[in-house]
Protein backbone atom coordinates (compact mmCIF):
# COMPACT_ATOMS: atom_id res chain seq x y z
CA UNK A 1 0.00 0.00 0.00
CA UNK A 2 2.78 2.39 0.94
CA UNK A 3 5.00 1.61 -2.02
CA UNK A 4 2.53 2.71 -4.73
CA UNK A 5 1.86 5.91 -2.78
CA UNK A 6 5.57 6.56 -2.37
CA UNK A 7 6.19 5.83 -6.05
CA UNK A 8 3.36 8.17 -6.97
CA UNK A 9 4.79 10.94 -4.80
CA UNK A 10 8.28 10.47 -6.24
CA UNK A 11 6.94 10.46 -9.79
CA UNK A 12 4.88 13.58 -9.13
CA UNK A 13 7.90 15.32 -7.63
CA UNK A 14 10.07 14.41 -10.60
CA UNK A 15 7.41 15.63 -13.02
CA UNK A 16 7.09 18.86 -11.07
CA UNK A 17 10.84 19.45 -11.07
CA UNK A 18 11.06 18.74 -14.79
CA UNK A 19 8.26 21.21 -15.45
CA UNK A 20 10.30 23.89 -13.67
CA UNK A 21 13.15 23.62 -16.16
CA UNK A 22 13.77 26.87 -18.01
CA UNK A 23 13.41 25.12 -21.34
CA UNK A 24 10.34 23.08 -20.49
CA UNK A 25 6.93 23.85 -21.96
CA UNK A 26 5.65 24.96 -18.57
CA UNK A 27 8.38 27.51 -18.23
CA UNK A 28 8.78 28.63 -21.77
CA UNK A 29 6.74 28.66 -24.86
CA UNK A 30 9.90 28.49 -26.97
CA UNK A 31 10.68 24.84 -26.60
CA UNK A 32 11.04 23.88 -30.25
CA UNK A 33 14.51 22.87 -31.35
CA UNK A 34 16.19 24.97 -33.99
CA UNK A 35 18.58 27.79 -34.59
CA UNK A 36 17.79 30.81 -32.46
CA UNK A 37 19.39 34.19 -32.04
CA UNK A 38 19.82 36.62 -29.20
CA UNK A 39 21.41 40.04 -29.29
CA UNK A 40 24.05 41.46 -27.01
CA UNK A 41 24.50 45.21 -26.51
CA UNK A 42 27.39 46.58 -24.48
CA UNK A 43 27.65 50.30 -23.84
CA UNK A 44 30.86 51.58 -22.32
CA UNK A 45 31.20 54.47 -19.97
CA UNK A 46 32.42 56.70 -22.80
CA UNK A 47 29.26 56.00 -24.81
CA UNK A 48 30.75 53.60 -27.33
CA UNK A 49 28.51 50.63 -28.07
CA UNK A 50 29.46 47.08 -29.05
CA UNK A 51 26.77 44.77 -30.37
CA UNK A 52 26.78 41.08 -31.22
CA UNK A 53 24.28 38.53 -32.41
CA UNK A 54 24.73 35.04 -31.01
CA UNK A 55 23.12 31.96 -32.52
CA UNK A 56 22.21 28.94 -30.44
CA UNK A 57 20.41 25.64 -30.95
CA UNK A 58 18.84 25.15 -27.53
CA UNK A 59 15.55 26.81 -26.73
CA UNK A 60 17.21 29.05 -24.19
CA UNK A 61 20.67 30.06 -23.11
CA UNK A 62 21.88 31.87 -20.06
CA UNK A 63 23.19 35.40 -20.11
CA UNK A 64 26.64 34.06 -19.32
CA UNK A 65 26.55 31.70 -22.29
CA UNK A 66 25.48 34.56 -24.53
CA UNK A 67 28.35 36.68 -23.28
CA UNK A 68 30.79 33.82 -23.75
CA UNK A 69 29.43 33.11 -27.20
CA UNK A 70 29.84 36.72 -28.26
CA UNK A 71 33.59 36.49 -27.98
CA UNK A 72 33.79 39.71 -26.02
CA UNK A 73 36.40 39.58 -23.28
CA UNK A 74 34.87 39.83 -19.83
CA UNK A 75 35.62 38.91 -16.28
CA UNK A 76 33.44 38.18 -13.29
CA UNK A 77 33.43 36.72 -9.88
CA UNK A 78 30.99 34.87 -7.68
CA UNK A 79 28.81 37.25 -5.72
CA UNK A 80 26.89 35.29 -3.12
CA UNK A 81 23.42 34.24 -4.16
CA UNK A 82 23.63 36.45 -7.21
CA UNK A 83 25.88 33.87 -8.89
CA UNK A 84 28.46 35.46 -11.12
CA UNK A 85 28.71 39.24 -11.11
CA UNK A 86 30.19 40.96 -14.15
CA UNK A 87 33.26 42.93 -13.13
CA UNK A 88 34.72 44.04 -16.45
CA UNK A 89 33.67 43.83 -20.07
CA UNK A 90 35.75 44.58 -23.10
CA UNK A 91 38.54 46.05 -21.02
CA UNK A 92 36.43 48.37 -18.91
CA UNK A 93 37.49 48.90 -16.18
CA UNK A 94 41.08 48.08 -17.03
CA UNK A 95 41.77 47.31 -13.37
CA UNK A 96 39.57 46.98 -10.37
CA UNK A 97 39.96 46.18 -6.71
CA UNK A 98 36.33 45.58 -5.82
CA UNK A 99 33.52 44.01 -7.77
CA UNK A 100 30.98 45.46 -8.32
CA UNK A 101 32.95 48.72 -8.39
CA UNK A 102 32.29 51.37 -5.80
CA UNK A 103 31.95 54.20 -8.31
CA UNK A 104 30.65 52.42 -11.40
CA UNK A 105 29.44 48.94 -12.26
CA UNK A 106 28.07 46.96 -15.17
CA UNK A 107 24.28 47.09 -15.02
CA UNK A 108 22.55 44.14 -16.69
CA UNK A 109 19.43 44.62 -18.79
CA UNK A 110 17.25 42.29 -20.78
CA UNK A 111 14.82 42.70 -23.65
CA UNK A 112 12.04 40.17 -24.12
CA UNK A 113 10.70 39.67 -27.63
CA UNK A 114 11.39 43.14 -28.93
CA UNK A 115 10.14 45.03 -25.88
CA UNK A 116 11.92 47.67 -23.86
CA UNK A 117 14.98 47.17 -21.72
CA UNK A 118 14.21 45.83 -18.29
CA UNK A 119 16.76 45.88 -15.52
CA UNK A 120 17.69 42.31 -14.73
CA UNK A 121 17.32 41.19 -11.15
CA UNK A 122 18.98 37.87 -11.90
CA UNK A 123 22.67 37.22 -12.35
CA UNK A 124 23.94 36.45 -15.83
CA UNK A 125 24.40 32.78 -15.00
CA UNK A 126 20.72 32.39 -14.09
CA UNK A 127 19.29 34.91 -16.55
CA UNK A 128 17.79 32.95 -19.43
CA UNK A 129 17.30 34.24 -22.96
CA UNK A 130 15.13 32.89 -25.75
CA UNK A 131 15.03 33.50 -29.48
CA UNK A 132 14.61 37.22 -30.16
CA UNK A 133 15.64 38.32 -26.68
CA UNK A 134 18.58 40.58 -25.96
CA UNK A 135 21.00 41.07 -23.15
CA UNK A 136 22.42 44.50 -22.46
CA UNK A 137 25.24 45.86 -20.36
CA UNK A 138 25.95 49.45 -19.54
CA UNK A 139 28.73 50.81 -17.40
CA UNK A 140 26.85 53.11 -15.04
CA UNK A 141 27.59 55.11 -11.90
CA UNK A 142 26.80 53.42 -8.59
CA UNK A 143 24.40 56.16 -7.56
CA UNK A 144 21.08 56.80 -9.23
CA UNK A 145 18.96 54.68 -11.51
CA UNK A 146 20.95 52.94 -14.24
CA UNK A 147 20.13 54.06 -17.76
CA UNK A 148 19.86 51.19 -20.23
CA UNK A 149 21.98 50.87 -23.36
CA UNK A 150 20.60 51.49 -26.87
CA UNK A 151 17.85 49.15 -28.00
CA UNK A 152 19.07 46.09 -29.89
CA UNK A 153 16.91 46.73 -32.94
CA UNK A 154 18.55 45.33 -36.07
CA UNK A 155 21.44 43.65 -34.30
CA UNK A 156 20.21 40.19 -35.29
CA UNK A 157 18.30 41.24 -38.40
CA UNK A 158 21.05 40.34 -40.86
CA UNK A 159 22.36 37.27 -39.10
CA UNK A 160 19.14 35.65 -38.04
CA UNK A 161 19.08 33.53 -41.17
CA UNK A 162 22.76 32.79 -41.26
CA UNK A 163 23.31 29.18 -40.30
CA UNK A 164 26.53 29.72 -38.49
CA UNK A 165 28.69 26.77 -37.60
CA UNK A 166 30.59 26.03 -34.48
CA UNK A 167 33.81 27.09 -36.10
CA UNK A 168 32.50 30.59 -36.53
CA UNK A 169 33.17 31.29 -32.89
CA UNK A 170 36.77 32.04 -33.67
CA UNK A 171 35.64 34.32 -36.50
CA UNK A 172 33.55 36.30 -34.15
CA UNK A 173 36.41 36.69 -31.78
CA UNK A 174 38.52 38.11 -34.55
CA UNK A 175 36.12 40.99 -35.14
CA UNK A 176 35.87 42.05 -31.54
CA UNK A 177 37.26 45.55 -31.16
CA UNK A 178 40.31 45.16 -29.01
CA UNK A 179 39.99 47.25 -25.89
CA UNK A 180 42.44 45.44 -23.68
CA UNK A 181 41.87 42.80 -21.11
CA UNK A 182 40.67 43.64 -17.67
CA UNK A 183 43.20 43.05 -14.95
CA UNK A 184 41.43 42.13 -11.76
CA UNK A 185 43.51 42.40 -8.64
CA UNK A 186 41.58 39.70 -6.86
CA UNK A 187 40.35 36.22 -7.63
CA UNK A 188 38.06 37.06 -10.49
CA UNK A 189 37.57 34.92 -13.56
CA UNK A 190 38.64 36.39 -16.86
CA UNK A 191 36.85 35.02 -19.90
CA UNK A 192 39.24 35.17 -22.80
CA UNK A 193 38.25 34.74 -26.45
CA UNK A 194 40.35 31.59 -26.65
CA UNK A 195 38.49 29.95 -23.82
CA UNK A 196 35.22 31.02 -25.34
CA UNK A 197 36.14 29.46 -28.65
CA UNK A 198 36.88 26.17 -27.02
CA UNK A 199 33.89 26.16 -24.72
CA UNK A 200 31.14 27.63 -26.80
CA UNK A 201 30.40 24.74 -29.19
CA UNK A 202 29.82 22.31 -26.35
CA UNK A 203 28.17 24.77 -24.01
CA UNK A 204 24.48 23.92 -23.75
CA UNK A 205 23.43 24.27 -27.28
CA UNK A 206 25.30 27.31 -28.40
CA UNK A 207 25.85 26.38 -32.01
CA UNK A 208 28.02 29.23 -33.02
CA UNK A 209 28.65 32.89 -32.98
CA UNK A 210 27.53 34.54 -36.16
CA UNK A 211 30.75 36.26 -36.98
CA UNK A 212 29.54 37.96 -40.08
CA UNK A 213 26.54 39.28 -38.27
CA UNK A 214 26.17 42.75 -36.93
CA UNK A 215 29.22 43.89 -35.10
CA UNK A 216 28.94 47.57 -34.76
CA UNK A 217 30.33 50.33 -32.65
CA UNK A 218 28.27 53.45 -32.38
CA UNK A 219 27.42 56.16 -29.90
CA UNK A 220 24.55 55.92 -27.50
CA UNK A 221 23.45 59.45 -28.26
CA UNK A 222 22.36 58.47 -31.72
CA UNK A 223 20.01 55.81 -30.44
CA UNK A 224 16.97 55.88 -28.21
CA UNK A 225 16.25 53.72 -25.23
CA UNK A 226 13.60 53.59 -22.58
CA UNK A 227 14.47 53.75 -18.94
CA UNK A 228 12.09 51.78 -16.78
CA UNK A 229 12.72 52.96 -13.26
CA UNK A 230 10.69 50.19 -11.65
CA UNK A 231 10.50 47.01 -13.65
CA UNK A 232 7.14 45.51 -12.92
CA UNK A 233 8.26 41.97 -13.60
CA UNK A 234 11.31 39.87 -13.29
CA UNK A 235 12.89 38.66 -16.52
CA UNK A 236 11.44 35.38 -17.62
CA UNK A 237 7.99 36.02 -16.25
CA UNK A 238 5.00 36.10 -18.50
CA UNK A 239 3.21 39.41 -18.91
CA UNK A 240 -0.17 39.92 -17.32
CA UNK A 241 -1.31 38.30 -14.12
CA UNK A 242 1.57 36.69 -12.27
CA UNK A 243 0.20 33.34 -11.18
CA UNK A 244 3.11 32.71 -8.82
CA UNK A 245 2.66 35.97 -6.95
CA UNK A 246 -1.09 35.46 -6.82
CA UNK A 247 -0.66 31.96 -5.40
CA UNK A 248 1.89 33.22 -2.88
CA UNK A 249 -0.43 36.04 -1.78
CA UNK A 250 -3.37 33.69 -1.31
CA UNK A 251 -1.26 31.10 0.50
CA UNK A 252 0.43 33.70 2.70
CA UNK A 253 -2.88 35.33 3.58
CA UNK A 254 -4.45 31.99 4.43
CA UNK A 255 -1.53 30.89 6.58
CA UNK A 256 -1.39 34.22 8.40
CA UNK A 257 -5.12 34.09 9.05
CA UNK A 258 -4.87 30.52 10.33
CA UNK A 259 -2.04 31.50 12.66
CA UNK A 260 -4.06 34.42 14.02
CA UNK A 261 -7.02 32.12 14.58
CA UNK A 262 -4.83 29.67 16.47
CA UNK A 263 -3.51 32.47 18.67
CA UNK A 264 -6.74 34.29 19.45
CA UNK A 265 -9.56 31.75 19.32
CA UNK A 266 -8.43 29.70 22.36
CA UNK A 267 -8.11 32.91 24.37
CA UNK A 268 -11.71 33.81 23.65
CA UNK A 269 -12.79 30.34 24.61
CA UNK A 270 -10.94 30.58 27.90
CA UNK A 271 -12.98 33.54 29.07
CA UNK B 1 -5.30 12.36 27.57
CA UNK B 2 -2.21 14.47 27.62
CA UNK B 3 0.97 13.36 29.34
CA UNK B 4 2.37 15.37 32.20
CA UNK B 5 4.89 16.98 29.89
CA UNK B 6 2.04 18.31 27.78
CA UNK B 7 3.35 16.32 24.83
CA UNK B 8 0.50 14.68 22.93
CA UNK B 9 2.55 12.54 20.51
CA UNK B 10 2.45 9.14 22.09
CA UNK B 11 -1.11 8.99 23.25
CA UNK B 12 -3.01 6.36 21.23
CA UNK B 13 -6.29 7.04 23.01
CA UNK B 14 -6.45 10.69 22.05
CA UNK B 15 -9.06 11.80 19.48
CA UNK B 16 -7.81 11.65 15.87
CA UNK B 17 -7.20 15.37 15.63
CA UNK B 18 -4.94 15.41 18.67
CA UNK B 19 -2.63 12.50 17.88
CA UNK B 20 0.83 13.67 17.13
CA UNK B 21 3.51 12.74 14.68
CA UNK B 22 6.24 10.19 15.14
CA UNK B 23 9.59 11.73 16.12
CA UNK B 24 11.18 10.60 12.86
CA UNK B 25 8.42 12.31 10.91
CA UNK B 26 9.13 15.49 12.87
CA UNK B 27 12.83 15.17 12.14
CA UNK B 28 12.26 14.73 8.40
CA UNK B 29 9.77 17.59 8.33
CA UNK B 30 12.16 19.96 10.11
CA UNK B 31 15.08 19.08 7.85
CA UNK B 32 12.93 19.53 4.75
CA UNK B 33 11.58 22.88 5.94
CA UNK B 34 15.10 24.13 6.69
CA UNK B 35 16.22 22.97 3.26
CA UNK B 36 13.40 24.86 1.54
CA UNK B 37 14.10 27.97 3.61
CA UNK B 38 17.81 28.04 2.88
CA UNK B 39 18.10 26.69 -0.66
CA UNK B 40 16.70 29.96 -2.00
CA UNK B 41 17.07 33.53 -0.77
CA UNK B 42 13.70 34.48 -2.17
CA UNK B 43 11.75 36.23 0.63
CA UNK B 44 8.40 34.98 -0.68
CA UNK B 45 9.33 31.32 -0.25
CA UNK B 46 11.06 32.02 3.04
CA UNK B 47 8.05 33.91 4.32
CA UNK B 48 5.75 31.06 3.36
CA UNK B 49 7.97 28.53 5.14
CA UNK B 50 8.02 30.75 8.23
CA UNK B 51 4.21 31.01 8.22
CA UNK B 52 3.85 27.27 7.69
CA UNK B 53 6.27 26.51 10.53
CA UNK B 54 4.47 29.01 12.77
CA UNK B 55 1.15 27.28 12.14
CA UNK B 56 2.65 23.87 12.83
CA UNK B 57 4.24 25.12 16.02
CA UNK B 58 1.04 26.77 17.21
CA UNK B 59 -0.89 23.55 16.63
CA UNK B 60 1.51 21.29 18.52
CA UNK B 61 2.98 23.61 21.14
CA UNK B 62 2.31 21.97 24.53
CA UNK B 63 0.45 24.20 26.97
CA UNK B 64 2.65 26.01 29.42
CA UNK B 65 5.78 25.69 27.28
CA UNK B 66 7.94 28.81 27.46
CA UNK B 67 8.26 30.23 23.95
CA UNK B 68 9.74 33.55 25.00
CA UNK B 69 13.36 32.55 24.28
CA UNK B 70 12.35 31.45 20.78
CA UNK B 71 10.39 34.65 20.14
CA UNK B 72 13.28 36.82 21.37
CA UNK B 73 15.80 34.88 19.29
CA UNK B 74 13.66 35.12 16.16
CA UNK B 75 13.06 38.86 16.51
CA UNK B 76 16.70 39.62 17.35
CA UNK B 77 18.04 37.49 14.50
CA UNK B 78 15.79 39.15 11.94
CA UNK B 79 16.47 42.66 13.23
CA UNK B 80 20.22 42.08 13.46
CA UNK B 81 20.46 40.74 9.92
CA UNK B 82 18.49 43.65 8.49
CA UNK B 83 20.43 46.21 10.52
CA UNK B 84 23.85 44.86 9.60
CA UNK B 85 23.00 44.79 5.92
CA UNK B 86 21.52 48.26 5.78
CA UNK B 87 24.51 49.69 7.66
CA UNK B 88 27.26 47.86 5.81
CA UNK B 89 25.90 47.75 2.27
CA UNK B 90 25.70 51.06 0.48
CA UNK B 91 24.51 49.87 -2.90
CA UNK B 92 21.11 50.68 -4.30
CA UNK B 93 19.24 53.43 -6.07
CA UNK B 94 16.76 54.47 -3.39
CA UNK B 95 18.67 56.27 -0.66
CA UNK B 96 16.84 56.44 2.68
CA UNK B 97 19.55 58.10 4.73
CA UNK B 98 23.11 59.17 4.20
CA UNK B 99 25.70 58.89 6.97
CA UNK B 100 29.00 60.82 6.82
CA UNK B 101 31.31 59.05 4.40
CA UNK B 102 34.28 59.21 6.79
CA UNK B 103 32.54 56.95 9.32
CA UNK B 104 34.21 53.56 9.09
CA UNK B 105 32.10 50.77 7.58
CA UNK B 106 28.71 52.42 8.13
CA UNK B 107 29.51 55.69 6.39
CA UNK B 108 27.63 56.24 3.13
CA UNK B 109 24.15 55.76 1.78
CA UNK B 110 21.62 53.55 3.53
CA UNK B 111 19.32 52.30 0.83
CA UNK B 112 15.91 50.68 0.61
CA UNK B 113 17.49 47.89 -1.44
CA UNK B 114 19.96 46.95 1.28
CA UNK B 115 17.17 47.09 3.86
CA UNK B 116 15.10 44.73 1.73
CA UNK B 117 18.03 42.37 1.20
CA UNK B 118 18.77 42.35 4.93
CA UNK B 119 15.10 41.70 5.61
CA UNK B 120 15.19 38.72 3.27
CA UNK B 121 18.25 37.38 5.11
CA UNK B 122 16.48 37.83 8.42
CA UNK B 123 13.40 36.11 7.08
CA UNK B 124 15.56 33.12 6.19
CA UNK B 125 16.83 32.94 9.75
CA UNK B 126 13.29 33.23 11.10
CA UNK B 127 12.05 30.46 8.83
CA UNK B 128 14.95 28.17 9.75
CA UNK B 129 14.53 28.79 13.48
CA UNK B 130 10.80 28.16 13.38
CA UNK B 131 11.36 25.02 11.32
CA UNK B 132 13.62 23.42 13.92
CA UNK B 133 11.67 24.75 16.91
CA UNK B 134 9.38 21.68 17.14
CA UNK B 135 12.42 19.51 17.81
CA UNK B 136 12.96 21.32 21.09
CA UNK B 137 9.50 22.63 21.96
CA UNK B 138 7.27 19.76 20.87
CA UNK B 139 9.51 16.73 21.22
CA UNK B 140 11.33 15.55 24.30
CA UNK B 141 15.12 15.14 24.04
CA UNK B 142 14.90 11.34 24.10
CA UNK B 143 12.42 11.48 21.19
CA UNK B 144 14.99 13.35 19.12
CA UNK B 145 17.65 10.81 20.02
CA UNK B 146 15.28 7.98 19.10
CA UNK B 147 14.49 9.63 15.80
CA UNK B 148 18.10 9.54 14.69
CA UNK B 149 19.34 6.74 12.44
CA UNK B 150 20.98 3.90 14.36
CA UNK B 151 24.58 4.81 13.41
CA UNK B 152 24.05 8.29 14.86
CA UNK B 153 22.30 7.16 18.03
CA UNK B 154 25.33 7.18 20.33
CA UNK B 155 26.60 10.41 18.83
CA UNK B 156 23.18 11.92 19.38
CA UNK B 157 23.14 10.89 23.00
CA UNK B 158 26.60 12.34 23.53
CA UNK B 159 25.63 15.62 21.85
CA UNK B 160 22.35 15.82 23.76
CA UNK B 161 24.04 15.28 27.10
CA UNK B 162 26.74 17.80 26.19
CA UNK B 163 24.08 20.38 25.37
CA UNK B 164 22.39 19.65 28.67
CA UNK B 165 25.67 20.47 30.39
CA UNK B 166 25.64 23.92 28.75
CA UNK B 167 22.41 24.88 30.46
CA UNK B 168 23.69 23.25 33.66
CA UNK B 169 26.79 25.40 33.40
CA UNK B 170 24.59 28.50 33.27
CA UNK B 171 22.59 27.42 36.28
CA UNK B 172 25.75 26.67 38.24
CA UNK B 173 27.21 30.05 37.32
CA UNK B 174 24.11 31.85 38.61
CA UNK B 175 24.04 29.81 41.80
CA UNK B 176 27.75 30.30 42.58
CA UNK B 177 27.62 34.01 41.80
CA UNK B 178 24.60 34.50 44.09
CA UNK B 179 26.27 32.50 46.84
CA UNK B 180 29.46 34.54 46.59
CA UNK B 181 27.47 37.77 46.66
CA UNK B 182 25.79 36.66 49.86
CA UNK B 183 29.28 36.19 51.28
CA UNK B 184 30.11 39.79 50.40
CA UNK B 185 31.78 39.27 47.04
CA UNK B 186 31.45 42.11 44.52
CA UNK B 187 32.83 42.18 40.98
CA UNK B 188 35.96 44.35 40.93
CA UNK B 189 37.89 43.79 37.74
CA UNK B 190 38.70 40.61 35.88
CA UNK B 191 40.73 39.02 38.68
CA UNK B 192 37.82 39.16 41.09
CA UNK B 193 35.84 36.79 38.84
CA UNK B 194 38.24 33.98 39.79
CA UNK B 195 36.22 33.55 42.92
CA UNK B 196 33.18 32.69 40.81
CA UNK B 197 34.68 30.96 37.79
CA UNK B 198 36.88 28.48 39.65
CA UNK B 199 33.98 26.96 41.64
CA UNK B 200 31.83 26.96 38.50
CA UNK B 201 34.44 25.03 36.49
CA UNK B 202 35.04 22.58 39.34
CA UNK B 203 31.31 22.01 39.72
CA UNK B 204 30.92 21.48 35.96
CA UNK B 205 33.70 18.86 35.96
CA UNK B 206 32.10 17.15 38.93
CA UNK B 207 28.69 17.13 37.18
CA UNK B 208 30.27 15.66 34.05
CA UNK B 209 31.87 12.84 36.03
CA UNK B 210 28.57 12.13 37.78
CA UNK B 211 26.73 12.11 34.46
CA UNK B 212 29.27 9.75 32.91
CA UNK B 213 28.97 7.37 35.87
CA UNK B 214 25.19 7.49 35.69
CA UNK B 215 25.21 6.75 31.96
CA UNK B 216 27.65 3.89 32.40
CA UNK B 217 25.53 2.47 35.22
CA UNK B 218 22.57 2.47 32.81
CA UNK B 219 24.55 0.55 30.24
CA UNK B 220 25.54 3.29 27.81
CA UNK B 221 27.99 1.91 25.30
CA UNK B 222 27.16 -1.70 26.11
CA UNK B 223 25.03 -2.16 23.01
CA UNK B 224 21.94 -0.88 21.29
CA UNK B 225 19.61 1.16 23.42
CA UNK B 226 16.83 -0.98 24.81
CA UNK B 227 13.21 0.02 24.72
CA UNK B 228 9.82 -1.62 24.95
CA UNK B 229 8.85 -0.47 21.50
CA UNK B 230 10.09 2.09 19.05
CA UNK B 231 7.91 5.00 18.07
CA UNK B 232 5.96 3.58 15.14
CA UNK B 233 5.28 5.52 11.97
CA UNK B 234 1.71 5.30 10.73
CA UNK B 235 0.06 6.30 7.44
CA UNK B 236 -0.35 9.95 8.31
CA UNK B 237 3.31 10.16 9.33
CA UNK B 238 4.23 8.74 5.95
CA UNK B 239 2.02 11.32 4.22
CA UNK B 240 3.71 14.12 6.16
CA UNK B 241 7.15 12.70 5.35
CA UNK B 242 6.23 12.39 1.67
CA UNK B 243 4.97 15.97 1.56
CA UNK B 244 8.08 17.31 3.28
CA UNK B 245 10.45 15.34 1.06
CA UNK B 246 8.53 16.44 -2.04
CA UNK B 247 8.87 20.08 -1.04
CA UNK B 248 12.60 19.73 -0.42
CA UNK B 249 13.09 17.76 -3.64
CA UNK B 250 11.17 20.37 -5.60
CA UNK B 251 13.38 23.21 -4.41
CA UNK B 252 16.66 21.30 -4.67
CA UNK B 253 15.66 20.07 -8.13
CA UNK B 254 14.71 23.58 -9.21
CA UNK B 255 18.08 24.80 -7.98
CA UNK B 256 19.92 22.05 -9.84
CA UNK B 257 18.19 22.64 -13.18
CA UNK B 258 18.67 26.39 -13.01
CA UNK B 259 15.17 27.66 -12.33
CA UNK B 260 15.42 31.25 -11.05
CA UNK B 261 14.95 30.91 -7.30
CA UNK B 262 16.88 33.80 -5.90
CA UNK B 263 16.01 37.41 -5.51
CA UNK B 264 18.46 40.20 -5.73
CA UNK B 265 17.13 43.70 -5.04
CA UNK B 266 20.14 45.63 -6.31
CA UNK B 267 20.43 48.11 -7.87
CA UNK B 268 16.69 48.86 -7.84
CA UNK B 269 13.98 47.16 -5.85
CA UNK B 270 11.64 44.81 -7.70
CA UNK B 271 9.22 42.03 -6.82
CA UNK B 272 10.83 38.61 -6.41
CA UNK B 273 10.19 36.00 -9.08
CA UNK B 274 7.67 33.44 -7.83
CA UNK B 275 6.72 30.11 -9.40
CA UNK B 276 3.29 28.75 -8.51
CA UNK B 277 4.64 25.20 -8.31
CA UNK B 278 7.22 26.20 -5.74
CA UNK B 279 4.50 27.93 -3.72
CA UNK B 280 2.67 24.62 -3.77
CA UNK B 281 5.89 23.00 -2.59
CA UNK B 282 5.96 25.33 0.40
CA UNK B 283 2.35 24.46 1.15
CA UNK B 284 3.19 20.75 1.14
CA UNK B 285 4.96 21.44 4.42
CA UNK B 286 1.73 22.50 6.12
CA UNK B 287 0.45 18.93 6.49
CA UNK B 288 1.42 18.59 10.20
CA UNK B 289 -0.79 21.60 10.96
CA UNK B 290 -3.83 19.93 9.43
CA UNK B 291 -6.15 17.63 11.38
CA UNK B 292 -5.29 13.95 11.08
CA UNK B 293 -7.72 12.57 8.48
CA UNK B 294 -9.89 9.56 9.15
CA UNK B 295 -8.05 7.35 6.65
CA UNK B 296 -4.90 7.62 8.74
CA UNK B 297 -6.50 5.35 11.31
CA UNK B 298 -5.54 5.09 14.98
CA UNK B 299 -2.05 5.97 15.95
CA UNK B 300 0.09 2.88 16.54
CA UNK B 301 1.00 2.10 20.09
CA UNK B 302 4.37 3.40 21.10
CA UNK B 303 5.75 2.55 24.45
CA UNK B 304 8.14 4.42 26.66
CA UNK B 305 11.75 4.31 25.60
Amino acid sequence: MRRPIAALVVAASLAAVVSLAPGSPAASACAAAGLHHAALVVEHGDGSVVTRCVAFDASQITGEQLLNGSGIVWSGQMFGGFDEAVCAIDGEPARYSSCPGKDSYWAVFVVRSGGAWQLSNAGISTLTLSDGDAEGFRYVPSSGNPVPPPLPGGVCAAGATAGATAGAAATAVAVVPARGTAAPSDAATTKSPASVASVAPADSGIAAVAGAVASATSTASSMTASNPERPARQPGQAPGLDLGLLAAAVAGGGLAGLALLRVFVPRRGAR
Amino acid sequence: MTPASGRPQLDPTAPPGQRGLAPRAWLVWSLAAVTVALVSDNPIYRGLVALVALNVLLKWLPPGRNVRPLAVTVVLAAAFAALIDVLASHTGADVLLRLPADWPLVGGAMTAESLAFGGALGLGLVAALLAVAPLSLVLEPHDVVDAMPSPLERTGIAVATSLNLVSGFGRTFTAVRDAQRMRGWRPRGIRSWNEVLVPVVLTAIEDSVLLAEAMEARGFGAGRRTSYAGAAIDRWDWVVVAGALSAAALFVGARLIGTPLDWYPYPTLALPPVHALLVAGCLALVLPALPRPAFAGPKNQAGPS
